[in-house]
């Protein structure tokens, strides 16, 4: 018997505004006792809600339409609220993306420790040494015993995150659901966390359901995958079969998105499209729209999750065919065509540099009470960038590569040395000649979701810049606002222009927020990590679009990122940089194929490696 | 369960309010509102409180000031609370009394919500000297007892009326108000469409009116509520001390009149009593809706 066993589970969202969305169809699988299984597939594809209908912990609207759900033979799915109280937490725990926001701000780590054993003292007993088991706890995700008696704002994301861990495991609970754990957090972090976690699971025998959106970590961590697409498991297969003998159309477009940055020639491929909208019923195969080898009946015939291979695959093609993996061949060969992005040796010709940075310092002084510290973000940092080419910024968080941002923006003065735009110094500027600067040199934000002002349509965000900026008005501006629009792939744009933000997809969000910086036609392009906080599957999408208008439009781009891999796709020329000193620059390949500054061997070991672990 | 101004999550409230919009022809907010069973309640009690006001000189039998009447009588057909110890008519006292403390809390509401925004935004916008500046008034403003500084101000100022009452109500009230914007555009001034829109070539006093405001309705609403509230209990509070001006017909100084005039040893509990009661009525009408307002900024108490 499975320790959790999931039958025909059916999860629908009835707002009352809307039509009633199906967000989980007719789901079955099985948990078995310290198994990690891994749930992958694109936001919204209903991963969340199934983890949630697993705990329990579904909310209005949302609510549980059928199946069953089986903890240890015991069937829970109706059990009341107050009974389940007993189970969470003591045999079933979890980790959510935002468990580091919910830790209670007001008290320190070591009264949480306490808080949650006398919450359950009945499993722990009441002579337990809180401070002794808290320290173990909190050692086993690394964290020393001095977080203790810290406050949650006095911790990184990233040591919350790990508290969370360590609470989520206080009680040596048999199964804990990790939802997107270490999203958002910086790259080496997540993988000290991973890593951690993975040691800790198999030490202590629990069972996990991982769910991401990031493939190349599931595949490394978890023995067995299951791949969900528009609320239905689609694929269900060890994690090193489905490396490399993945059967679904979906399965393959996901895998796409990893390549080695250290390649000579780097290829990431992307699904077009995005999931179907579930409150509609739809015949055939949902995954239709987007597939590449779609044949006549995938339109009209709802395909059945069938043992193939070593698992199960819900796909006609696979049903059919005697050797699935030929035809999923035939289909990258298909995708290759227009749906990859691919990075080759790039030749740099030595255009006349737009913005100069020459020797550039900048200090923070920070006041407490009355002692005054000295920061030194930036030091002496000197380079330069050129019309139709991009330059990658690579370095840890807290390295200074947002302050060089706000340098070259005029957010903030240099200490020291001076940055130039086309000859002209730009370090000083006053608020009018600030104004004007700002025509020629725009942003592109992390967050497609703080970017935008929620209340604010699309329109009104592009024509914004328009107005001031060119000085266009009314229709015209409508007019070029669609044009951009089209520009950056939301077409037809006059769907789009008076969505709201919250209307639209990350990717559709981000789209607009590059939209609005090309819209005063700047030379320069500062994109801080634009890609980091989008689903792993539209990243290439974005970089491809990123690369376009540079090379169309002669910008000058300074890209800001973690990822190597995004920098070996788009970049010329990449630099790293160290608690704000220069430690490495050169051409993109060379900088990544011969590494030598630890913090870029760290981010190049961070960069996952779907089936690494069978090859280890 | 309550939320503290402080953590509502404005944004994602404005926008819940925009898609309620657009599935019907009401304003967004009301539609939420609307939706919990309290709230509704509360809403339709205070409807009838302004339906009385407005209509006052309709409903009421006689003049609120009229004392042709015998003084001090029982109720009866004719005057159904009785009448006062100067003979007039409590139940038309009881009427145009609405009036007043409706537009006490209308207009002292404006005009504390309107300072506590101009002092809070600018404060929390433009930070630095200005901000230590303002919060030290603001401070000022919260640390500052109020009923005793609203006595001294009523007891000393050389005119009595109801614009006076407003104003030291407003004197006083406005500092919380601020202090909670000024809270709240602290966290929405470093978002990144407030910077998009500086480089879009926004002016401040643009981003503040359509980047910021409108993403602060429901806090600004919340805070009209309160300081409409306090309004409304500070003007009954002050003419219940004989504070207000005698002239102006309220539940205050009716309530002030009544044990003046010895309603409880002539035992004419009508007339003490409903002034009471009506101003319970009305402060439980705003209690009730702030039930709705809570379900507002926080979605899981709504009512879906
Ligand atoms: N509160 C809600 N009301 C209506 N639909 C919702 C709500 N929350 C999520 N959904 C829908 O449910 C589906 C699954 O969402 P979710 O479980 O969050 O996916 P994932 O975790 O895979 O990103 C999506 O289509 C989403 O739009
Ligand atoms: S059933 Fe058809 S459309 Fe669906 S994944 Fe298979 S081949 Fe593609
Ligand atoms: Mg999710």
């Amino acid at each position: 018997m499975a320790l959790l066993e999931v039958r025909d589970l059916s999860v629908t969202y009835s707002p009352r505004d809307s039509a009633a969305v199906r967000a989980v169809d007719r789901v079955s699988f099985e948990v078995h006792d310290g198994e990690f299984v891994g749930l992958l597939g694109e936001s919204g594809c209903g991963k969340s809600t199934l983890g949630n209908a697993v705990l329990r912990l579904l909310d209005r609207p949302a609510a549980i339409t059928g199946g069953t759900i089986r903890f240890d033979g015991q069937d829970v799915t109706t059990t009341p609220e107050d009974d389940l109280r007993s189970l969470r937490w003591v045999d079933l725990s979890t980790v959510f993306q935002s468990s580091m926001n919910s830790l209670n701000p007001v008290i320190t780590v070591r009264r949480q420790f306490a808080d949650t054993f006398e919450a359950h003292s009945d499993a722990l007993g009441n002579d337990l040494d809180v401070d002794a088991r808290a320290t173990e706890l909190l050692e086993m995700v690394s964290l020393d015993r001095s977080v203790l008696s810290r406050f949650p704002h006095e911790l990184s994301g990233g040591m919350k995150q790990r508290v969370a861990l360590a609470l989520a495991l206080a009680l040596e609970p048999r199964f804990v659901l990790l939802d997107e754990p270490t999203t958002g957090l910086d790259v080496v972090v997540q993988r000290d966390i991973l890593d951690r976690l993975r040691v800790l699971q198999a030490r202590l025998g629990f069972a996990v359901l991982f769910i991401s959106h990031d493939l190349g970590t599931v595949m490394e961590l978890a023995d067995r995958v299951m791949v969900m697409y528009a609320g239905e498991i689609v694929e269900d297969q060890p994690a090193a079969e489905m490396v490399t003998r993945h059967l679904h159309p979906y399965s393959a477009g996901l895998l796409g998105s990893y390549a080695d940055p250290r390649d000579q020639v780097v290829e990431v491929e992307f699904i077009p499209g995005r999931p179907p909208d579930l409150s509609q019923p739809h015949a055939g195969c949902l995954f239709q729209p987007r597939c590449p080898v779609a044949v006549d009946a995938c339109r009209t015939v709802h395909p059945e999750l069938l043992p193939a291979s070593l698992g199960q695959v819900r796909c006609l093609l696979v049903e059919q065919s005697g050797d699935a993996r030929v035809v999923l061949e035939k289909a990258a060969e298909l995708r290759r065509r227009d749906q990859v992005f691919a990075a080759g040796l790039s030749e740099r010709a030595d255009a006349e540099p737009v913005l100069v940075v020459d020797g550039v310092s900048k200090v923070y002084k920070t006041r407490r009470g009355l002692n005054t510290t000295l920061t030194q973000a930036v030091d002496d940092v000197s380079f330069a960038l050129r019309p139709g080419q991009v330059t990658a910024l690579v370095g840890q968080s807290g390295s200074g590569k947002t302050t060089i941002a706000r340098i070259l923006t005029g957010v903030e003065r240099p200490t020291a040395g001076s940055v130039r735009f086309k000859d002209e110094p730009v370090d000083h500027l006053g608020r009018g000649a600030l104004r004007k600067y700002r025509r020629h040199v725009q942003l592109v934000f992390q967050d497609p979701f703080s970017a935008l002002n929620p209340t604010r349509t699309v329109a009104y965000a592009l024509s914004r810049p328009l107005r001031n900026h060119l000085g266009l008005t009314g229709a015209e501006a409508r007019a070029r606002a669609a044009e951009l629009l089209e520009t950056v792939g939301l077409s037809p744009a006059d769907q789009y222009l008076d969505k709201l933000p919250h209307q639209l997809s990350g990717g559709q969000r981000q789209r607009v927020v590059i939209a609005r910086a090309l819209a005063p036609e700047p030379e320069v392009v500062v994109a801080d990590e634009p890609i980091s906080m989008l689903d792993v599957s539209i990243r290439a999408e974005i970089i491809a679009l990123l690369d376009q208008l540079v090379r169309d439009r002669g910008i000058a781009m300074l890209y800001i990122t973690h990822d190597l891999l995004s920098a070996r796709l788009l970049a010329d020329e990449v630099m790293v940089l160290n608690q704000g000193v220069m430690v490495e620059r050169g051409p993109t390949l060379d900088v990544i194929a011969e590494a030598k500054d630890p913090y870029t061997r760290k981010l190049l070991a961070a960069i996952p490696r779907p089936g690494a672990r069978d090859i280890a | 369960m309550t939320t503290t101004p402080e953590t509502i999550d404005t944004e994602a409230l404005r926008v819940t309010a925009l898609d309620a919009d657009a599935s019907s022809r009401l304003p967004g907010w009301f539609v939420i509102l609307w939706r919990n069973g309290k709230c509704r309640v509360g809403m339709l009690m205070l409807a009838a409180f302004i339906v009385i006001a407005v209509l006052a000189p309709v409903i009421a039998p006689y003049g609120p000031r009229l004392d042709e009447f015998g003084a001090s009588e029982g109720p009866s057909a004719a005057h159904w609370l009785g009448t006062t110890a100067r003979g007039e008519d409590v139940f038309s006292q009881l009427i145009y009394g609405a009036r007043t403390s409706l537009i006490v809390g209308l207009v002292a509401g404006v005009l504390s919500t309107l300072i506590a925004m101009a002092v809070g935004l600018t404060a929390g916008y433009l930070r630095g000297v200005v901000d230590e500046v303002l919060s030290f008034f603001i401070n000022l403003g919260l640390v500052v007892p109020v009923l005793p500084l609203m006595i001294v101000l009523a007891g000393y100022a050389p005119v009595k009326g109801l614009g006076l009452i407003i104003i030291v109500i407003t004197v006083t009230g406005w500092a919380y108000g601020a202090r909670i914007k000024r809270a709240q555009i602290i966290t929405l001034r470093t978002r990144d469409y407030i910077t998009a829109a500086k480089f879009a070539g926004d002016s401040t006093a643009r981003i503040i009116a359509f980047e910021i405001v409108p993403n602060m309705i429901s806090l600004i609403v919340v805070g009209f509520m309160g300081a409409a509230l306090g309004a409304i209990g500070a003007e009954a509070g002050l003419a219940f001390l004989g504070l207000g001006d005698p002239q102006t017909v309220s539940w205050g100084t009716m309530l002030n009149q009544a044990s003046l005039g010895g309603a409880l040893t002539t035992g004419q509990w009508a007339w003490l009593v409903a002034p009471g009661l009506a101003l319970a009525l009305l402060i439980t009408s705003f209690t009730l809706m702030n039930f709705g307002i809570d379900a507002l900024s926080n979605p899981h108490l709504r009512e879906d």
